[in-house]
């Protein structure tokens, strides 16, 4: 994590074209590497991410046991 | 590759995504047992289609299209359906200007907020708002934060499940995201967790 005095702020990035930058870089959809560089010492990227994981965590579904052993009989009867 | 290889194969990769699978049915379902039938058929249905998978690498995003498929053709409506936030999913170009407005300021308020290290209790509570906040969510968008932010797709690969360009799926998180944030700030606020004086310190 970089020193938030030397992050650039929303506004000096331009608020609509930090937003479209923010997304695609969170969703790696970004391949410019100067690009990213940016993104990387953007403090909303550290609270997007954050909260992306945090989502991520509480999203991810775990196959109940009874599912797993259902599909093991599946396959094993195909 | 012989039968027992191609089962042997079939097997291996639904072990790898069982878990996703479930998580994207109960997701899509709002219904344990009927996630768990949409699952089971799915699988059954996958290993019928087995030959029509061309790039063996691409097979979690090829299943989840069977899964999707098949959830819309036999599940929708039987699904659990509770009051969704009233956004289309028909997105013009400049005539996003409420999003973008809460995009450009709430959610740095909230993220602010959901940011601050003394947080830490509030953040206990949000997992649980969060499931919720998701489950609220238009299905388009809904589908689309859990294929690109929980299951980690690209965009290529999430537009190839939903059989919609990428661009769409740009903007389905786009909006996705801004309709959770903007959910879970409501949240905060009505939960009364957040207070004028956290939300002066936040932004100090």
């Amino acid at each position: 994590m970089k020193d938030s005095k030397d992050k650039p702020q929303i506004d000096e990035i331009g608020c609509l074209e930090a937003i479209n930058g923010l997304y695609a870089y969170l969703d790696g959809e970004m391949n410019d590497p100067e690009s990213i560089a940016k993104f990387e010492c953007y403090s909303r990227t550290e609270l997007e991410t954050a909260l992306g994981e945090l989502i991520r965590k509480s999203a991810k579904g775990k196959a109940p046991e009874k599912l797993q052993n259902r599909l093991r009989k599946l396959i094993d009867g195909i | 590759m012989t039968d027992s290889e191609a089962k042997a194969w079939f097997s291996r990769g639904i072990e790898e995504c069982m878990d996703s699978l479930y998580g994207l049915a109960l997701r899509l379902t709002r219904n344990n047992a009927n996630a768990e039938d949409l699952v089971a058929e799915s699988v059954a249905k996958a290993w019928s289609a087995l030959a029509t998978l061309e790039d063996k690498e691409r097979f979690r995003p090829w299943l989840f299209r069977i899964l999707h498929n098949c959830y819309i053709s036999e599940y929708r409506k039987k699904s659990v359906r509770p009051v969704e936030y009233g956004y289309d999913d028909i997105v013009v170009d400049g005539q996003e200007d409420d999003i973008t407005g809460f995009l450009i300021k709430q959610p740095d308020d909230f993220l602010n907020w959901w940011g601050n290290p003394e947080r830490e209790f509030a953040n206990s509570l949000l997992g649980e708002d969060i499931v919720s906040a998701i489950q609220m969510l238009p299905e388009a968008f809904r589908i689309a934060v859990l294929l690109v932010n929980v299951e980690g797709l690209s965009y290529d690969e999430a537009a190839e499940v939903l059989g919609v360009p990428p661009g769409t799926i740009r903007s389905r998180m786009k909006r996705g995201r801004t309709l959770l944030q903007k959910a879970l700030w409501q949240h905060a606020n009505e939960a009364g967790l957040i207070t004028d004086d956290l939300e002066r310190g936040s932004k100090s």
